[in-house]
């Protein structure tokens, strides 16, 4: 086949580019355009398919705000993005895999999976083939005391997690109760929690009982319940996913447990925590990394209420923390080749490092270990079926309803 | 006391939903030789179909739960008669890789229908309980455990007292001589498959009262099945009813009296020591582990 200097000039760029480390594939019907590749490999089935599908759909939104309003250029060609996506089955091994894949294909930025053992395994590969990755789904502080230098996250760190509603609930519930029970799943995570819950709910004088720890993902915690019946405690705290989380609110009225108030990460900000558990939800609280009335904007998704409004248009479903952390995980990255004008991971590395700026997501800003400790946590409260925003009080939708339980 | 009797009665009860999930599972095995993999799949399938059922027509669950079991019923029939026959003769190796096959078409199949959320079957008695002195019993559970009981005399009644039950338990002791006498192994085979998907619908249908689901669980309910099977041991109907309570209880005690990090690791260790002392299992019969098809 004969080709033409046209499309030999272009395979000579497109080489060029990959040669260092720009993976751009300049195409004949755009030769004006550098499209930079993200690789991301997220769970798609498995264990969490649901909210790899809500970090798909935020990387999405964010490629396409970004292709659609960009006006940046690298090279003097107008920057566009495109987002690989590889399933990795919700296993850490093959989240691993995945970016080695991306790897060989040339493909060193990276957006992360979700899950703090997924991401976990992604950093130390990161790490190795020099890739630079921006995490939206691992918030363990496990990953980032180990001196990696690659992965970037943009949430708060997992410790803030159980804090922000110990706080909330200090501030705001009156009368101020005094024993606050911890329960927790035993993953990495979890724990990580549950340990920065107790120690700032030690400090705020609250009696604190627990840990009592059950098995990652199970659907029967009643035997941690058990253990803290006698203690009748006031609050209980809950470091849980999805399904530990929904078992703990009904196994305790299964088991006539009635604390004054139950809190729990990561599983009442999710649509169907409301949804599945009816009235049972009522009022329970929950720590988020985002919610629509968070202070901040930029160029691409302006404030975080525009972000809502729009992703419920394009997605037809409101828009999850998770969502909106995928999105910030994207927009970091984004600005990050728009400051280097360049694709070249370790320009891309330093840029980060250095990244501060009020976005939807709230501030992004990255402290030595890659962890974006700048950015508060939002405490939210199931009132009446919805997720409304309690705390910090600055930006809350509505007072936090205590004591809830009759 | 009080807490002893409240674990021990809640480890019971989820023991009775540990073995309503393995009895359909425990019955192919012991009858079929079959290890089927895609078990928990029917049992998810099972859930979905009582959840869109009570969506739909508002059917109350323990009503939904008919439905899911003549639509698995049906689903179990099919696969088994048109799928699974082809390579019944085949090495058990072939036989795992079809069901995992079937297993994944069916998980993939519902993630694109139903999506990953997750879901629960929602009713106005879900989470009620009374109390029994100072013990709690929660009402929907009790009921699964009763379920649970019901099922496996029924399933007893119906292979030792009806003409189609003996068809079944003689295919299992010797399908070729049940040919010979005239038995029709297939259509045997295509039923006792089918009877097994049936009650996991229903067993689908109790777990969705209970707690949530999702396609990915179907792993776990596999596995799950998998291990009362083997502890209760195969060739004895009640075989699935003991193993269940038993891990129910051992889960249970473990959660309450160790950390509960270890319950899965306690559970587990129970299995080896029962395999290591009774290796059929808690009650099964050595002919049904040993039997060579033909």
């Amino acid at each position: 086949m004969k080709k033409t200097p046209r499309a030999s000039a272009a395979i000579i760029a497109a080489s060029c580019l990959a040669v260092f480390g720009i993976n751009a594939v300049p195409t004949a019907s755009a030769a004006d355009v550098v499209t930079i590749t993200l690789g991301a490999s997220v769970p798609l089935t498995g264990s969490l398919a649901k909210e790899g599908l809500l970090t798909k759909e935020g990387y999405q939104f964010c490629q396409e705000k970004v292709n659609a309003l960009s006006t940046a250029t690298i090279g003097g060609k107008q920057k566009k993005i495109d987002i690989v996506y590889q399933d990795d089955t919700s296993k850490p091994d093959v989240a691993a895999q995945n970016l080695s894949k991306f790897n060989d294909k040339g493909i060193k930025l990276i957006l992360s999976s979700y899950g703090s053992a997924n991401v976990n395994a992604q950093a130390a590969v990161v790490e190795l083939n020099k890739q630079t990755m921006v995490d939206s789904g691992g918030a363990d502080d496990a990953i980032f005391n180990k001196g990696y230098t690659r992965t970037f996250n943009v949430m708060s760190p997992a410790s803030e997690y159980a804090t922000s509603m110990v706080k909330a609930i200090s501030e705001m519930a009156k009368p101020k109760p005094v024993t606050m029970a911890f329960l927790s799943a035993d993953d990495g995570f979890s724990k990580t929690v549950t340990l920065g819950g107790m120690k700032e709910a030690t400090a705020l004088g609250f009696t604190v009982i627990g840990p009592q720890y059950f098995p990652n993902a199970t659907s029967d915690v009643s035997a941690a319940l058990n253990k803290i019946k006698a203690d009748k405690p006031d609050v209980i705290l809950g470091s849980v996913h999805f399904v530990e989380g929904v078992a703990m609110i009904k196994q305790a009225k299964e088991l006539g447990i009635t604390p004054k108030s139950f809190a729990q990460t990561v599983a009442p900000p999710i649509l169907d925590f409301a949804t599945t558990l009816g009235p049972l939800a009522e009022n329970v609280l929950g720590s988020s990394q985002w919610s629509s009335v968070v202070k901040g904007q930029e160029k691409y998704f302006g404030k975080a209420s525009n972000y809502a409004s729009e992703f419920l248009a394009r997605f037809g479903h409101e828009a999850t923390y998770h969502n909106a952390e995928a999105s910030a995980a994207c927009l970091a990255m984004v600005l990050a080749i728009e400051k280097t004008k360049s694709a070249d991971a370790d320009k891309i590395k330093t840029a980060l490092s250095a990244l501060d700026v009020q976005s939807f997501f709230g501030r992004i800003k990255f402290d030595s270990t890659g962890q974006n400790t700048f950015k508060p946590m939002v405490v939210i409260q199931i009132q009446k079926g919805k997720i409304i925003t309690v705390w910090p009080r600055a930006i809350a939708q509505a007072k936090m309803i205590w004591p809830y339980v009759k | 006391m009080d807490t002893f009797l409240q674990v021990t009665a809640y480890g019971l009860l989820q023991g009775g939903l540990l073995a309503l999930v393995a009895v359909g599972f425990s019955l192919v095995w012991g009858i079929m030789n079959i290890v089927n993999l895609s078990h928990g799949a029917f049992v998810i399938l099972g859930a979905y179909i009582a959840w869109e059922v009570q969506g739909w027509f508002g059917l109350d669950p323990f009503l939904g739960m008919f439905v899911s079991a003549i639509v698995l019923f049906c689903v179990g029939y099919v696969i088994q008669r048109y799928l699974i026959n082809l390579i019944v003769n085949g090495p058990v190796f072939i036989t795992l890789l079809l069901t995992f096959g079937i297993n994944m078409a069916l998980i993939q199949g519902m993630n694109l229908v139903f999506t990953a959320d997750f879901r629960s079957i929602q009713t106005s008695y879900g989470s009620n309980s009374f109390e029994i002195g100072n013990i709690r019993i929660p009402l929907v559970r009790l009921l699964a455990f009763l379920l649970a009981i019901v099922i496996t005399f029924a399933l007893v009644a119906f292979v030792k007292r009806t003409r189609t039950g003996i068809s079944i338990m003689a295919t299992g002791m010797d399908r070729g001589a049940a040919r010979l006498m005239g038995i029709r192994a297939r259509h045997v085979y295509a039923l006792t498959f089918a009877i097994s998907a049936a009650l996991a619908g229903m067993a689908g249908t109790m777990i969705a009262t209970i707690e949530t689901f999702d396609p990915s669980k179907a792993g776990k309910f596999t596995l799950m099945a998998f291990v009362v099977a083997v502890l209760g041991g195969l060739g004895n109907m009640y075989g699935a009813l003991v193993g269940g309570l038993l891990i129910g209880l051992v889960e249970a005690w473990a959660g309450q009296y160790l950390s509960g990090t270890w319950v899965n690791g306690i559970a587990f260790l129970v299995l080896i020591l029962v395999l290591i002392f009774r290796p059929n299992g808690l009650v099964g019969k050595a002919f049904y582990a040993a039997r060579v098809e033909i």
